[in-house]
C-alpha cells in the first residue's frame, strides 16, 4: 500500500484529466482489509467448495474400498494405500496409459512445434490477403475438441478422405481401417491433435518473433551472416522463451487429452489409445470403480502437479511479471 | 524484420498448408447439408450433388427425415441447445463478475505472494478426469447431478482460473494514478474501482467475457458424468448420436456439430488478437 501514497503527487496531475465528480456518499465504511475481502471472497469460496471440498472427499475415498453398489461412502471399509500399491505394481493397463499419454504429448509437441514455427516464419514475408490467412490458420484451434474428434472420425472411416487421397496420392488400393489397427488410431489420434492444436504453436511464436528487436538481426546482416546462420544463431535464441512458454501451455493442457480420443477410438482398438484420462474415465464411470478410480485420479493428480511445477520453473517470472 | 516477399515455392507452400487446415473444416460443413444418400456412400462422396438443410430440421424436428424413408430415429437436439445456452451464458457471466473481483483485488491489492498466482494456474491443469470422480459423488449427495445448477457450479469453478488470471493481466496494464486521482477526488476505493477501472477495462473484460464463452461452449467431460437425462450440452449430444446409432446419422451430427462450431469460430476471430494472451495466461502479450 506504500505505493498509494508514495504516487500521491503524480495522482494530483492526473486527476486534472478526471473531469468526474465525487459522489456524496464517498465513503463506504469499509475498511481496506474489509474492501479486500469482499472483492476476493467470492473467488475464494468458489474455489474452496467446487476444488478444495472434492479434492478431500476423493482423498479419503482412495483409501476405501467404496463403489456405488456397496451403501454409503461412510461405511466403506478403510484399505489404507491398496488402491495405490494395485495401481503402481499390478495394474500395467493404468502404467501404460501414463506411458501413452507421454509418447502422444512428445510426438504432438515436436510436431506442432515444428509445423508451428514454419508457418510463423512464412508470415515474416509480405504478401497480399495476409490477416486474412491469419485467422484462416488460425481456424482450428477456435473449434471445439468433440467437434473436432467427430470431424476426424468421420475423415478417418475406411471409404473416408483420408484413404481416398491416399489412393490418389499412392495410386494403391487403400482400405486402411485406422481405428481396428493400433499403430494407425496412434496415428489418428496424433494427426487429430497435430491439425488441431498447430495454430498454437504458429500464434505464439508469431507474436514471439514479430517482437524480436530489429537492430541484432541488421546488424548479423551487416557483418555477412546468412539468412540461415541469422536464424539460428540470433533469432531462435531470442525466441526461446516464448518457445519454453508455447511448451509449457501445450504440455499441460496435452496431458488432459480425452475428448478428441473419446470422439475418434473410445481408447480402442483394445486400449490402444488410452489416454490417462479415459482410463480414469472407463474405470470410474463404465466400471463404477470409484474408489479405485480416485486413486488413480490422486497419483495423476500429484504426477501432474509434480510436473507442472518443474515446467513452470522456466516461465514462473515471466507469468509473474506479465503487466506488472 | 525481413519484409521480403513470399517467393513462388513458399507461396505453394503456405497454399498446402491452407488446404490440409481447411479441408476438415470443408469436410464437416459439407458433410452437414448431405441428403441421406450422400452420408455413407462408398466411395465417400465430396460436393453434394443436391445440398440440403433437412439435417439442420432434424436437430429439431426428429420425424423431418421421414421423407427420405429414415425415421424418427434421432433424438431432438432441442434440450441440448438450451442446455448449452444456459449454462454456458450463466456460468459465463457468473465467473467473468467473480473473476472481476477477484482480478482487481490481487492486482491492487495482492501481497505479491509467489505462490498465489501458481495456486491459481495449478487449480487448471488438473486432468478433469481427476476432479471428476469427486464431483459427481459429491453432486449426487446434494442432489446437483444431472441438474443445471450443478452444470453451473462446475463451469464457474472450472473457468474462474482463467477469467480471473486474463482479468488480471488487463487491470495490471491500467496504471494505478489513474483510480486514484478519482479517489482523491473523493470517491471510496470501491467507487473507484466501479467506475473507473472497470470502464476503462472494457475491451479486455469483453475479450474474457467471450474467451470465458468458449471454453465453457467447448466443454465436455463434466457435462459428460454430470448428465443422464434432464440435462444436456451439444457436445454430449454429439457423442450420444455417435454412440447410439454409429454409422447411420452422419449428415445430422454433422448439422449439429456445424451448429455448435459457429459461434465458437466467430466469436474466436472476433477476440483473434487477444487469444495468445488468454491462451498463455498473459506470459505473452501482443
Amino acid at each position: 500500500m506504500t505505493a498509494f501514497f508514495t504516487s500521491c503527487p503524480r495522482a494530483q496531475t492526473a486527476s486534472a484529466a478526471q473531469p468526474a465528480p465525487a459522489p456524496a456518499s464517498a465513503p463506504t465504511g469499509l475498511g481496506l482489509k474489509g474492501l479486500v475481502r469482499v472483492l476476493v471472497l467470492p473467488g475464494q469460496i468458489v474455489s474452496l467448495l467446487v476444488l478444495v471440498v472434492p479434492l478431500l472427499v476423493a482423498l479419503y475415498m482412495s483409501f476405501t474400498d467404496w463403489s456405488p453398489t456397496r451403501g454409503s461412502l461412510f461405511d466403506a471399509t478403510f484399505v489404507g494405500f491398496e488402491n495405490y500399491s494395485e495401481l503402481l505394481i499390478y495394474d500395467t493397463r493404468f502404467v501404460y496409459s501414463i506411458l501413452r499419454t507421454a509418447l502422444i504429448s512428445m510426438v504432438c509437441l515436436s510436431l506442432e512445434f515444428v509445423f508451428g514455427l514454419g508457418l510463423a516464419v512464412l508470415f515474416l514475408r509480405e504478401f497480399r490477403g495476409k490477416s486474412l490467412l491469419f485467422s484462416a490458420f488460425l481456424t482450428p484451434m477456435m473449434i471445439l475438441p468433440v467437434v473436432v474428434g467427430y470431424t476426424f472420425w468421420m475423415l478417418f472411416q475406411t471409404n473416408g478422405p483420408v484413404n481416398q487421397i491416399i489412393e490418389f496420392l499412392f495410386g494403391a488400393q487403400a482400405t486402411m481401417e485406422w481405428f481396428r489397427n493400433a499403430p494407425c488410431a496412434v496415428t489418428a489420434v496424433i494427426l487429430t491433435e497435430v491439425w488441431h492444436w498447430t495454430p498454437l504453436f504458429f500464434l505464439i511464436l508469431l507474436s514471439g518473433l514479430n517482437a524480436i528487436p530489429e537492430n541484432p538481426v541488421r546488424a548479423a546482416v551487416i557483418l555477412g551472416a546468412s539468412p540461415r546462420q541469422v536464424f539460428w544463431c540470433i533469432i531462435l535464441p531470442m525466441l526461446k522463451p516464448v518457445i519454453i512458454v508455447a511448451f509449457v501451455i501445450r504440455s499441460m493442457e496435452i496431458i488432459k487429452l480425452f475428448d478428441e480420443v473419446f470422439m475418434l477410438t473410445r481408447g480402442g482398438p483394445g486400449s490402444a489409445t488410452e489416454t490417462i484420462s479415459l482410463y480414469i474415465y472407463k474405470l470410474a464411470f463404465n466400471d463404477f470403480q470409484l474408489a479405485y478410480g480416485a486413486a488413480a485420479a490422486f497419483i495423476v493428480l500429484l504426477g501432474s502437479l509434480l510436473l507442472i511445477h518443474l515446467l513452470l520453473v522456466p516461465v514462473r517470472e515471466q507469468i509473474m511479471k506479465a503487466g506488472r | 524484420m525481413n519484409n521480403r516477399k513470399l517467393s513462388l515455392p513458399l507461396a505453394l507452400l503456405m497454399g498446402a498448408a491452407l488446404i490440409v487446415v481447411l479441408f476438415p473444416v470443408f469436410w464437416i460443413v459439407m458433410t452437414a447439408i448431405k441428403p441421406p444418400t450422400d452420408w455413407n456412400a462408398s466411395p465417400a462422396i465430396w460436393v453434394p450433388s443436391e445440398p440440403t438443410l433437412i439435417n439442420f430440421r432434424t436437430l429439431f424436428d426428429p420425424e423431418a427425415l421421414g421423407a427420405y424413408g429414415v425415421g424418427g430415429v434421432s433424438q431432438a437436439a432441442t434440450k441440448a441447445v438450451y442446455g448449452s445456452v444456459l449454462a454456458t451464458v450463466s456460468a459465463t457471466l457468473a465467473s467473468v463478475i467473480i473473476g472481476l473481483f477477484a482480478a482487481i483485488g490481487i492486482s491492487r491489492y495482492g501481497n505479491n505472494s509467489k505462490a498465489t498466482p501458481l495456486v491459481i494456474l495449478s487449480g487448471r491443469m488438473f486432468p478433469p478426469a481427476a476432479i471428476a470422480v469427486p464431483f459427481v459423488i459429491i453432486f449426487s449427495n446434494v442432489g446437483l447431478i444431472d441438474s443445471y445448477l450443478g452444470l453451473f457450479a462446475i463451469y464457474v469453478a472450472v473457468t474462474l482460473p482463467f477469467s480471473t488470471w486474463m482479468l488480471k493481466s488487463f487491470v495490471d496494464d491500467l496504471p494505478r494514478e489513474i483510480e486514484e486521482a478519482a479517489m482523491i477526488d473523493g470517491r471510496s476505493r470501491l467507487a473507484a474501482h466501479l467506475t473507473v477501472t472497470i470502464p476503462l477495462i472494457k475491451g479486455g473484460l469483453f475479450a474474457t467475457t467471450m474467451f470465458i464463452f468458449i471454453l465453457n461452449w467447448s466443454e465436455f467431460m463434466f457435462a459428460l458424468v454430470l448428465s443422464y437425462s434432464n440435462v444436456c450440452t451439444i457436445p454430449v449430444q454429439l457423442a450420444k448420436y455417435v454412440t447410439a446409432t454409429a454409422g447411420t446419422l452422419y449428415g445430422v451430427q454433422a448439422a449439429l456439430a456445424v451448429f455448435a462450431m459457429v459461434p465458437l469460430v466467430f466469436v474466436g476471430y472476433h477476440i483473434q488478437s487477444h487469444l495468445a494472451r488468454a491462451m498463455t495466461f498473459g506470459a505473452i502479450k501482443q
